[in-house]
């Protein structure tokens, strides 16, 4: 391994340390290397016997009291994570069910609201020109043809909206996990 | 490398840096080479380590210049340093001294008995 590998290597492992600790521990390393060079030894002589970087960094993560899961990635522990994922999400249901579920009735009105306008639109559309509509034929075409266009733009901005909302919903328990 | 080897290794590892620092500063690189030799440890073991000792103020650092290169960052023993040191050591000579005991005591297992009934 050379020196560069060496070093990406160890600041990949050292990844969630304070940025202050990581250079300090970087320039560890480097001055290592330089010494090594002085004394005439190559970059892959040095690295081999510096060890696995990888393993280093999980030690001077548990030095610095960094417990990170992703250190130690064995099965039981990605295992632990999902369910404490799953157990998080749960009760972030559980707690945001009373405030969620009457934004979701207002949201399912207004979606209703929308498409009502829209069938009255087209209502007006296709009978107000036969039933003396107020105003005559061409203002009941032009009037269902608006309604209709605003409910569309109306339940375009919903979805939108909705859109947005699943988007933080999914993310939200994501951002309570790192806390 | 045995586990046990492996163990009773990094057990030591820091009395025998406390006590190569007792006997002047030194930086990284030359602690790690000098125990690499005599300990067989990976060099790279020693940075974990002297960041441990650090933070239990066992040594302090400082940059020095050296005649190649960047300055280096040198480690000097503290007085906690010492006391801890004088306290390994002793711990080091009783188990030592206890575990060469049973080892001999296994290899003639007769004679202990012998000697403390003429005794």
């Amino acid at each position: 391994m050379k020196r560069n590998e060496f070093i990406k290597r160890l600041k990949a492992g050292l990844k969630g340390m304070p940025q202050d600790d990581i250079a300090e521990i970087v320039a560890d390393y480097e001055e290592h290397f330089d010494a090594g060079a002085a004394d005439g030894r190559s970059e892959e002589e040095v690295a081999a016997a510096l060890g696995n970087p990888v393993r280093l960094a999980r030690e001077l993560r548990f030095e610095a009291g960094f417990r990170n899961w992703e250190s130690a990635r064995s099965p039981s522990s990605a295992w632990s994570a999902i369910l404490a994922f799953m157990g998080l999400a749960t009760i972030d249901i559980l707690i945001l069910l009373p405030i969620v579920l009457p934004i979701i009735g207002v949201v399912f009105g207004l979606f209703v609201a929308v498409l009502a306008i829209f069938v009255s639109g087209g209502f007006v559309l296709i009978v107000g020109p036969f039933n003396g509509f107020p105003g005559g034929w061409l203002v009941a075409i032009l009037a269902g043809l608006g309604m209709m266009s605003a409910s569309v733009a109306a339940g375009a901005l919903l979805t939108l909206m909705w859109f947005g909302r699943l988007h933080y919903r999914v993310i939200e328990p994501a951002i309570h996990a790192e806390d | 490398m045995s586990e046990i080897e492996i163990q009773l290794k990094k057990g030591v590892l820091g009395l025998c840096v406390l006590a190569l620092l007792s006997r002047g500063d030194s930086y990284a690189y030359e602690i790690a080479s000098r125990m690499a030799d005599a300990v067989d440890m990976g060099e790279g073991t020693i940075y974990p380590l002297m960041r441990r000792m650090q933070s239990e103020g066992l040594v302090t650092t400082y940059l020095e210049e050296s005649p190649s290169g960047p300055p280096r960052k040198y480690y000097r023993i503290t007085d906690t340093g010492r006391e801890r040191l004088a306290e390994q050591v002793g711990d080091w000579r009783t188990f030592t001294a206890a575990v060469n005991g049973l080892i001999l005591g296994s290899e003639a297992p007769m004679k202990e008995g012998e000697t403390s009934h003429e005794a």
